[in-house]
């Protein structure tokens, strides 16, 4: 088992017996849950609607060479520019030189899960740049050192008390009320100051709008707006797969976007840049970056059955509705995508040898298929993963060789009754001697948390036969 | 001039070794024929479901919307009354300059205002550069006002990026001529007008700044605008 593995199910047990976390997940799930049906109930055709954002990205995606030049071509031609880096350290390092060119020394940072999958901040971070997450749910898993819990809501692991206590250790102790609304007005005013100092601003983007030539973001809480409207650099870290055609796209994308993500109608911020500062404007950064990440994206294109996971607008619905996630939370994943999209992705980014095991973390109920707004077929994308793992001989000689065991039982029923007649006996003298869950057990997986279930006294096969005879009788009888 | 621009593309293009690496893995990868949904027999008529309501009623459909974005929405008839209702939204704001995008009609509308209540509070015109860190309210136009989502649409020429998320308050003085029905036909427009060829920043907003980060529990008021008002004028 790889140690990623290992991990996973040491913390996947941990998590799922730990009440506070329980409580404070069920309690976001609950309001995510509900404010998610009224967003889509406001929407006419929402099956319409997911099939017409899956059209628009299958139409991007089948076309990504021709829409990343027209995007970027234009870019260029309103004097910004695009930076094509194949991996992180690319990615990492053209920033990096960057900030060093113009004497960088405070960057304010808005959400993107891709500086995350590139592990930016440290790299920055490691060359005496300060870094401010300006998201609330970013700024306050930063204070932490830990990484976001959820792509859309990076803290929603903690409560207030926690929030608060964070707050007084690291900002101010005379922090005293617990409320949303002064912890947000502490961040605000703490943020606002590197707004205003920072040199350099970094922003994701949700979709790269071709024929426009514009970067699209959508936020809330305005600090994306900021962070691309003070500093005089603002760099935009995305992958290529965020391309779509047409800004009239986004009159369907960004409701279903926002609708997916948190329920609302439509995201408070949708914004729309391409390019630096114009001659004439009254502000905006001077110099405009735009840094499309690989990074294997390019790879999946070549894979006839999951090219379509490219599809993903991280809206983390899938994540939200499954039951995996909401038991062992964001963290246990130990990926920089969690969830269902994730445990698809990571195997493809990061090597199906080391993450094979998070295809399993899915009882394949299909609860995220069924929410996914551009349609993504996920947990047949899991499966076909577990399928892969196992072609590409990703599993241990062990577990080989008991499915070459259990395959010639299934062939043999005489070999079949044996075994079950067998394990019938031994279960029972296991259980009688009061071992159930133990380490003796074959049944240890599932009879350590649960009471065993009660052992057959007869066969299937013996049920049967049984059966039979007494219709056969029965059929004589009535003759 | 044709024969420039291509340099220039070239030069920076020497600068990004993988740019190529990549394009080719993306075309390679394309190549891999991947099985299309379903098509639709040609017997079938091909039309486009109808995903939102359609909108009848544009002016009461964005009114209704503004009340769930939490926003304000004043009716106004005329630019007196706008005026006041101006100076009505500016007089409880604390002490501090108020930022005002240089436009003919807003010049006016200041003028009317300060004849009407006599106001010693200092105004930045967007001209005279961005809007202060501790500016109290900044007043811009929109270029359309959305039905659908209760949003305005400004970009930079509505007195530059900072001038909707800076101050506490955003005041938006608009017309109903302005309004059109849904996100679509705006984006059209942005599209038809080439906005993007003469401003760098174009943002729909839909209300005041938010965030629900923590325990889901949402805010108002998070880095941005606590109040977004949008002067609606009916007449002239």
């Amino acid at each position: 088992m790889s140690t990623a593995a290992q991990r996973f199910l040491q913390d996947a047990a941990v998590k799922s017996a730990d009440l506070m976390h329980r409580e404070v997940i069920r309690r976001g799930m609950d309001s995510y849950d509900a404010a998610h049906l009224k967003g889509r109930a406001r929407i006419k055709d929402w099956e319409a609607a997911r099939q017409k954002c899956q059209e628009i990205k299958r139409e991007a995606i089948n076309h990504l060479d021709r829409y990343l030049l027209q995007f970027e071509e234009k870019v260029i031609a309103r004097g910004g520019h695009v930076y094509w880096a194949a991996n992180s350290e690319e990615a990492c390092s053209y920033v990096k030189n960057l900030a060093a060119r113009f004497g960088v020394r405070t960057v304010v940072k808005s959400k993107s899960m891709v500086t995350e999958e590139i592990h930016l901040s440290p790299a920055l971070e490691q060359a005496g740049i300060k870094v401010w997450e300006t998201d609330l749910g970013e700024f306050i898993v930063q204070l932490r050192n830990e990484p976001p819990y959820h792509i859309v809501t990076p803290a929603m692991h903690l409560n207030r008390g926690q929030i608060a206590q964070l707050f007084r250790e690291k900002l101010d102790p005379a922090i005293a009320s617990d409320d949303p609304r002064d912890l947000m007005a502490v961040a605000r005013r703490k943020l606002r100051e590197a707004f205003f100092a920072a040199e350099m601003g970094i922003s994701g983007a949700n979709f790269l709008v071709a024929d426009a030539g514009v970067i699209a973001i959508s936020t809330n809480e305005g600090n994306g707006r900021l962070c691309t409207s003070l500093p005089r650099i603002h760099v935009v870290v995305t992958g290529i797969e965020k391309v779509i055609p047409r800004l009239e796209d986004l009159a369907v994308l960004w409701p279903v976007l926002a609708t997916s993500g948190t329920g609302q109608g439509i995201t408070t911020y949708g914004t729309l840049i391409g390019g630096p500062r114009r001659a004439g404007e009254v502000d905006g950064a001077e110099e405009f970056h735009v840094v499309l990440v690989d990074n294997g994206r390019s790879q999946l294109l070549a894979d006839a059955e999951q090219r379509e996971v490219l599809h993903c607008i991280r809206c983390g619905a899938c994540l939200n509705i499954c039951p995996v996630f909401r038991h062992v939370g964001g963290h246990t994943y130990g990926t920089t995508y969690p969830g269902p999209i994730g445990s698809v992705l990571t195997p493809h980014l990061n090597g199906i040898k080391e993450f094979k095991h998070l295809s399993y973390a899915s009882s394949l109920c299909g609860a995220c298929t069924s929410v996914c707004p551009v349609k993504i077929n996920l947990h047949h994308h899991l499966l076909q993963n577990r399928r892969n793992a196992t072609e590409a001989g990703a599993t241990k000689s062990s577990e080989r060789m008991m499915f070459r065991a259990w395959r010639s039982a299934m062939l043999h029923p005489r070999i079949y009754a044996l075994g079950g007649w067998s394990m019938r006996k031994a279960l029972r003298i296991l259980y009688g001697l009061g071992l159930a869950g133990s380490i003796l057990d074959p049944m240890r997986v599932w009879n350590r948390y649960r009471s065993p279930v009660p052992l057959p006294s007869e066969s299937f096969r013996a049920i049967w036969r049984k059966d039979r005879k007494q219709d056969r009788r029965k059929n004589l009888g009535a003759n | 001039m044709v024969q420039t621009k291509e340099a220039q593309t070239e030069k920076a293009h020497v600068e990004n070794a993988s740019r190529d690496g990549i394009l080719q893995q993306i075309r390679a990868g394309l190549r891999t024929a991947v099985p299309e949904p379903a098509a639709i027999g040609s017997e079938h008529v091909i039309f486009e479901p109808i995903i939102f309501e359609p909108i009848s009623n544009p002016l009461e459909r964005f009114q209704q919307e503004c009340v769930s974005n939490l926003m304000e929405c004043a009716l106004t008839a005329d630019c007196a009354a706008s005026a006041r209702q101006l100076s009505e939204v500016l007089q409880p704001l604390p002490e501090g300059e108020i930022f005002v995008q240089d436009d003919p009609s807003l010049r006016r509308l200041v003028e009317m205002m300060t004849e009407l209540a006599a106001s010693t509070r200092a105004i930045r015109w967007s001209s005279e550069g961005a809007p202060a860190e501790a500016a109290q309210a900044t007043v811009t136009l929109a270029e359309a006002l959305i039905a659908q989502t209760g949003s305005i649409l400004v970009t930079s020429a509505c007195g530059g990026r900072g001038a909707s998320v800076i101050a506490p308050c955003h005041i938006v003085y608009a017309t109903t001529a302005q309004l059109v029905p849904d996100l679509a036909t705006a984006l059209g427009r942005v599209s038809q007008e080439r906005i993007f060829d003469s401003n760098s920043f174009a943002c729909v907003i839909s209300g005041s700044s938010r965030t629900a980060d923590i325990e889901k529990i949402l805010v108002q008021g998070a880095h941005g605008p606590r109040r977004l008002v949008v002067i609606l004028q009916t007449g002239s």
